[in-house]
């Protein structure tokens, strides 16, 4: 099949075209003594130091490293980043990559902030933001000397630290971080990428495009009078989605920036749809959203090359680095002496980027799972077990004991049973805890879903039941914990299986409500292509993405999903990430309904876990309050609101 | 990969009949006891050759669980044949296939080809569902029948070839209009128009297998 070429302004060529007229326009206007060399003249240098280094892609391997320099010229003081000539660790990154991401005589004028990050594990990194709103790459500092950085700024421009967020310091704040924010959000309505939805193949901008965002920047910078302008305009949102769609047409650096933007207006307006809705997270989200501001590296979608493995590979990746998982000795930090979770917040936000060691599943799962509670003890764990134990045996005696004369006028038993003893032997059975005849943890399977239907008799069993239960299974080994394990599951993820859909369809609604506020070309291209029921994810979400993983990648995003750490419904913002990593495919194809969900169902085994987490992260912060408003109350994995018995029936021709 | 024209089949019937083995059994030519239960959708794809022209079938093979009906639905669009599966070992799945049925008219295209398969009839000794009555069933319903098992392969190929070359009879006697992708074909680089003859290539004209 012939595949089209798409370009977009991720390509290096164009950028570096941008970039270049960007810094000419810069030092143009703000010193008016044009100098050809990187270092303006009569200068002096007031600080200097060796292997700073970005990061251009995901791998740790390829990384280009140079010298940073303060540069004082008459009151003005400049930052300059120039890549070592030569040396490239890897053969990937070329000359034009060390060309682009070269910092040529920055002034300060020029500079918003500079957010600090000091992990006490690995490499020191800053993050500058120009006014334009535009961020440079995280530095990283692989021989520290941040603060000395900081020091010397410190000594030759105004910088204080901003009442926000302690690591950032903002540069040269004489009016309101309001002012400048919004100033910096001046530009076009007309947003080239809105428009391509339906078009074709070639998403790549004109240069008149990249010079006519160029202007805009340069004069939200330097034109005084312009910055009031937006001011009154708009609510938060659709600045920030053009925004969003704007900056990452422009630079690979700018989702970061814009991410910022989007959380910034809203602190300042106020504008939050969702304030009267419980969700417990705001305080906490906004804490995290300061951190994860700090990824150190992202990147822009990159033209779609033919082959999706490949494309993984290559694709760039935005959101916070993913973390090894959760090992024994740290989690036994958690505890204190009789067993109980002193800050499961922290454990939370710990397990939610990196999960979890697999022998440590069996124990912590329970409490993910709402199963046990943070604050029991050791020996308040063991009795709710014993006592569920009896309980489980109990509601298993209830079918255990239908007689095979009783069996016969039970019809809604012998369906059931019928269906679980056909779907049990149908599930996971090339792994090999599954896997051969008369295998007991098949029946353990049988058993399990069987004694569940009795237990929830209204719901009973439905196809896709057994893919949730069987990792319980094989995490648990133990048979009245994952039927305990799996119930609490079952409390958020029972509606998925209602007998009328309406759990699924909420759930696939909210989708396309986040797609639209997320990617509005892509949610145009499916409206117009009879989509927007969107089937397509009907697997992803009726069972958790199971079938999209490998069994151990699963395992890990479960007990990341659990977390509800950004939200309960981060797995739509999966969905939103794995859509938006294909999009250029899948509009430039012109992919109809059908085609469309060949292709999804054909990804499965071929999406990268950890970038689309990273990405479904950033997303989720991103859409903010805006992205929770679009989410129904009640949706799955909520648990049922109090008085609602039933999810919002949708009219199947709204889907 | 060229064809002259790709034919979009759908597979549904209850749950556990054997859809997804007899497609295995028709794209890979193999049997698997063992596989996973079919969540929404998958897809199989094979050429085939009639009248001497290539001819691809991709082919949907649907989730049979009476709760995930309202997905189904949305994948007749586009079909141009069904195979409506029961199995001869269990009677309830024979008495579901009216149900069935009643979907496929409401929610396919009326020129649909539609197969009526009594698959396992490997498990004769466990017969629930006579051939008789599925000929019956077929015949009162203009449906095309067979019995076939997908353990032995016997009359998996013909059950998807014979409804091909129903369809490329439509084709040929102009009940389609093969440039509406509406009924489910689509015309490929080797497409030859007119009518060259209307004879069936491959097909097999057998009926029952086990009777």
């Amino acid at each position: 099949m012939h595949e089209p070429e798409l370009h977009d302004l991720s390509d290096d060529a164009d950028y570096a075209a941008s970039i270049q007229q960007g810094s000419a326009s810069i030092s143009q206007n703000e010193s008016r003594r044009q100098s050809t060399s990187n270092e303006p003249d009569g200068a002096e240098i007031v600080y200097t130091k060796d292997n700073v280094t970005i990061h251009p892609t995901q791998y740790a391997s390829e990384r280009i490293s140079g010298r940073l320099k303060l540069i004082k010229q008459g009151n003005a003081l400049f930052m300059t980043w120039i890549p070592y000539k030569g040396q490239t660790s890897n053969a990937r990154l070329s000359e034009k990559d060390k060309n682009l991401y070269t910092i040529r005589a920055v002034p300060f004028t020029d500079i918003r902030s500079i957010r600090r990050h000091t992990p006490t594990l690995g490499w020191q990194y800053i993050i500058v933001v120009m006014s334009s709103g535009l961020a440079f790459p995280p530095l990283y500092f692989y021989n520290g000397g941040v603060r000395e950085f900081l020091v010397t700024i410190k000594q030759h421009v105004s910088l204080v630290r901003s009442a926000e967020d302690a690591n950032v310091f903002l540069v040269n704040d004489f009016q309101s971080p309001l002012q400048r924010t919004l100033s910096s959000l001046e530009l076009p309505r007309a947003v080239p990428v809105a428009n391509v939805s339906s078009s074709t193949a070639d998403h790549s901008p004109s240069s008149a495009d990249i010079e006519r965002l160029e202007s805009d920047k340069s004069s939200a910078s330097f034109n005084q009078n312009s910055r009031q302008r937006q001011k009154n305009h708009d609510p938060a949102r659709d600045l920030s989605i053009q925004v969003l769609e704007k900056f990452s047409l422009v630079t690979r650096f700018a989702r970061e920036t814009t991410s910022q933007l989007f959380r910034e207006s809203h602190l300042i307006d106020g504008f939050n749809p969702n304030e009267g809705k419980k969700h417990g997270q705001s305080s906490a989200s906004y804490n995290h959203i300061q951190s994860s501001i700090d990824s150190p590296k992202y990147h822009d979608e990159v033209s779609v090359p033919s082959d999706p493995i490949e494309f993984d590979k290559i694709s760039l990746v935005w959101g916070k680095p993913r973390q090894s998982p959760l090992g024994q000795q740290e989690w036994a930090t958690f505890l204190d002496a009789e067993g109980r979770v002193m800050d499961s917040k922290a454990l939370i936000k710990r397990i939610f980027y990196g999960g979890l060691e697999h022998n440590l599943r069996k124990e912590v799962w329970t409490f993910l799972l709402g199963y046990h509670a943070y604050d029991s003890t050791y020996a308040e764990r063991d009795y709710l077990m014993s006592v569920k134990k009896t309980e489980y045996d109990t509601i298993k005696k209830q079918w255990q004991s239908i007689s095979p004369e009783q069996a016969k006028r039970f019809t809604k038993f012998r369906e059931r049973k019928g269906l679980i003893d056909k779907d049990v032997v149908r599930t996971d059975r090339s792994l090999s805890f599954y896997d051969g005849d008369d295998n007991p943890n098949v029946y353990l399977l049988r058993d399990i879903l069987l004694t569940y239907s009795f237990y929830n008799f209204d719901l009973g069993y439905c196809q896709g039941m057994s893919d949730l239960l069987s990792p319980i299974l094989y995490v648990m080994r133990d048979e009245s914990k994952s039927f305990w394990c799996f119930v609490s599951l079952m409390e958020r993820l029972g509606p998925n299986f209602n007998r009328d859909q309406s759990g699924m369809h909420s759930q696939l609604f909210a989708l396309s409500k986040l797609v639209e506020l997320l990617d509005l070309p892509l949610h145009d291209y499916f409206k117009q292509n009879d989509c927007l029921n969107y089937f397509f994810c009907f697997r992803w979400i009726l069972i958790q993405f199971k079938r999209e993983f490998e069994y151990d990648k699963t395992l890990l995003l479960w007990e990341v999903l659990w977390t509800h750490y950004l939200s309960e419904h981060l797995h739509l913002y999966v969905c939103v990430a794995i859509l938006k990593r294909y999009r250029n495919k899948i509009m430039g194809e012109q992919m109809d309904f059908d085609t469309l969900l060949k292709f999804i169902n054909e990804l499965s085994g071929q999406i990268d876990l950890d970038a689309t987490l990273r990405e479904a992260e950033a997303l989720c912060i991103c859409a903010g309050e805006n992205g929770e408003a679009s989410i129904p109350p009640g949706t799955p994995p909520s648990l049922p609101l109090e008085d609602a018995s039933v999810y919002p029936q949708l009219d199947d021709d709204v889907l | 990969m060229s064809y002259a024209y790709l034919f979009k089949y759908i597979i549904i019937g209850d749950t556990g009949v054997g859809k997804s083995c007899l497609l295995l059994q028709f794209t890979d030519k193999r049997f698997q006891p063992v596989h996973d239960l079919t969540i929404g959708v998958e897809f199989g794809a094979r050429m085939i050759t009639i009248d001497n022209k290539p001819i691809k079938l991709q082919i949907w093979d649907t989730a049979g669980q009476e709760s995930f009906r309202s997905i189904t639905r949305s994948y007749y669009r586009g079909a141009a044949g069904a195979l409506l599966v029961y199995d001869i070992t269990r009677r309830e799945t024979f008495n579901h296939l009216a149900s069935w049925l009643e979907d496929a008219r409401q929610h396919a295209n009326p020129n649909m080809s539609i197969m009526l398969i009594g698959n396992k009839c490997d498990l004769s000794h466990r017969r629930a569902v006579s051939t008789e009555e599925g000929e019956q069933f077929a015949k009162e319903n203009g449906l095309i029948f067979m019995e076939a098992s997908a353990k032995t392969a016997q009359n998996v190929e013909e059950a998807f070839i014979k409804t091909a070359a129903t369809i490329y009879k439509k084709i040929q006697d102009g009940v389609f209009d093969v440039s509406n992708e509406s009924y489910g074909i689509k015309v490929g680089y080797g497409g030859i128009q007119g009518p060259s003859g209307g004879r069936d290539g491959n097909s097999s004209q057998g009926g029952g297998c086990c009777s």
